[in-house]
């Protein structure tokens, strides 16, 4: 089993599960950061993704069965859009590019997201993974990228591809940008429309991978937590200052925003003006897999996890 | 599309002040049911045969500005004590938001599956006018999600508060068909079933603006 993005905090999550599970021999994983938390079967490869011979000579020499690719850059989650965009282009093309090359790969996971239906006018209100991909955002264009070219690869070598549609994914250590706007003293949301959006828990994302990787997926589901939520309910859970926004108050507030470290990107500022839901049906019926936590569960933990504790050093060494 | 595991959407499945997985605001239909009360006293009949956990859609007649599928989706929705749907919402802010939080739909076929097949109980009105056409694309939705289509008729008056919601039991086609064929007639089959249902109320029913007069009291949808 080969993981890329297991540095980030869902791909260790999604290493520490994998770890605990039987049926799962050697592991390894490759990110451009070190993993989040300890892993004790693991072996972790630091490579960044334009280091493109690197990661082929590394997923080459392990060949693994399945690969499970949780490598995405959220705009504005660890990265500015454009570079996120960017990364997350050089680490699918390379690392699902490498896997192609295995001859044992049977195999292939990827994550994607529900931004992938788009929040044209029109489109429907709850997407089931039969609806057309019409992407509005550049993530929803990214995942979408990530979806096509896993597809490819599976048809051009014979191997099943699976991918897990997620929902925003929200963690205490889950670098998002909107866990981190709904997170602010003060939550900006539609005064006409404020529509409903679902999110999933880091922990239930993780254990829809390794579920589809046991199963062997092989088609897109989405993964959502049941339940919806608005920005302005999400505000009062979290006796946040709900801020009403109509029109171009919102690039106003996108600009103060990002000065205060919440960035608003696209998807983000979709959800909170056209909404994001999606059906969660096939999660059940394919995966058998049903979310621990519901949407709103989701978010009143949000606001219970606690914030960065910075600790100065006991001893000061410079 | 596969049939769904039936869910069980009561109305206490969605905590006060938040809203279900299709945006619906449980308090606000409540206010907003209370207020149809004022302009409506609705009496509902032959909800007998509605399936008390799987979805269904019903299709009613529809006169313009009656706005019959809503008052029809509060009354049934107040009778059940199951939250109810209604398709035709708009998809533009502020009247689109605020049909879907009141259970509005889009009028689109993989919307009404995807509710149906979440086990919603979806109403749709026929097209404007004396029993107008009734769209076979919906009825298409219900059959490929595995669930029955139920004719109902609407009698209200624009002067009066009395209404009335009869539904009737599920319309079956006459013959079986395995392409699009059967979407339509049962399309046609429900027509005449509303109309029948129709005829049973005895109202005066020509589908002209003689109904709007307030001589009986009561108007065909």
């Amino acid at each position: 089993m080969f993981i890329s993005g297991v540095g980030g905090e869902l791909g260790t999550l999604v290493a520490s599960l994998l770890e605990a599970e039987d049926w799962v021999g050697a592991l390894s994983g490759i990110d451009a950061d070190p993993p989040r938390r300890r892993l004790n079967r693991t072996v972790f490869h630091r490579i960044h993704p334009d280091e493109h011979d690197r990661i082929v000579s590394t997923v080459v020499d392990f060949n693994p069965h399945v690969l499970v690719h949780v490598g995405v850059w959220e705009p504005d989650a660890r990265a500015a859009p454009r570079h996120a965009a960017a990364l997350t282009d050089q680490a699918a093309t390379s690392i699902i590019g490498a896997a192609a090359e295995c001859s044992a790969l049977e195999h292939v996971v990827v994550r994607s997201g529900i931004e992938i239906y788009g929040r044209a006018r029109g489109s429907l209100t709850r997407p089931s993974e039969s609806a057309p991909i019409q992407p509005t955002s550049d993530w929803g264009r990214t995942v979408a990228a990530i979806e096509r070219t896993a597809a490819q690869v599976g048809e051009r070598v014979g191997v099943s591809v699976g991918a897990l549609r997620l929902a925003p994914v929200l963690g205490p250590h889950v670098p998002s940008p909107l866990g981190r706007l709904l997170r602010m003293p003060a939550v900006p949301f539609s005064l006409l429309a404020d529509p409903p959006f679902a999110v999933i828990e880091d922990r239930d994302a993780a254990r829809a991978f390794v579920t589809a990787a046991r199963i062997g997926l092989a088609e897109p589901v989405n993964i959502v937590a049941p339940g919806a939520i608005t920005a302005l309910q999400a505000a009062r859970r979290g006796r946040r200052i709900p801020v009403p926004l109509v029109g171009p108050d919102w690039r106003i507030a996108r600009t103060l925003s990002h000065l205060a470290g919440a960035p608003i990107p696209d998807h983000v500022a979709e959800a909170l003006h056209r909404g994001r839901l999606a059906d969660n049906t096939r999660m059940r019926t394919l995966l058998g897999f049903e979310a621990e936590t519901s949407t709103t569960e989701v978010i009143d933990r949000l606001y219970h996890w606690p914030s960065i504790v910075r600790q100065p050093a006991r001893v000061q060494v410079a | 599309m596969e049939r769904a595991p039936v869910i069980d959407l009561r109305l206490g499945d969605v905590p006060a002040g938040m809203v279900d997985d299709w945006g619906r605001d449980h308090s606000l239909v409540t206010t907003m049911t209370r207020l149809a009360n004022v302009r409506w006293d609705v009496s509902v009949g032959g909800s007998q045969y509605l399936p008390r956990r799987k979805g269904a859609l019903i299709v009613v007649n529809a006169r313009r500005f009656a706005l019959a599928p809503i008052f029809a989706a509060f009354a049934l929705g107040e009778t059940l004590h199951r939250p109810v749907r209604f398709v035709g919402r708009p998809d533009t802010a502020p009247v689109g938001a605020f049909s879907r939080r009141i259970g509005g739909l889009l009028d689109h076929p993989d919307e009404v599956a995807g509710a149906l097949a979440g086990g919603q109980l979806v109403i749709t009105g026929a097209e404007h006018g004396d029993i107008g056409r009734v769209d076979h694309a919906l009825v298409g939705a219900a059959l490929s999600v595995g669930v029955s289509v139920y004719p109902g008729a609407t009698v209200s008056s624009p002067l009066r508060r009395s209404a009335r919601l009869e539904i009737g039991p599920a319309s079956k086609s006459l013959r079986r068909r395995r392409g699009p064929l059967s979407e339509l007639e049962l399309a046609d089959r429900i027509r005449a079933d509303i109309a029948m249902l129709l005829d049973e109320l005895g109202e005066l029913h020509t589908g002209t603006p003689l109904d709007w007069l307030p001589l009986t009291g009561l108007g065909g949808a």
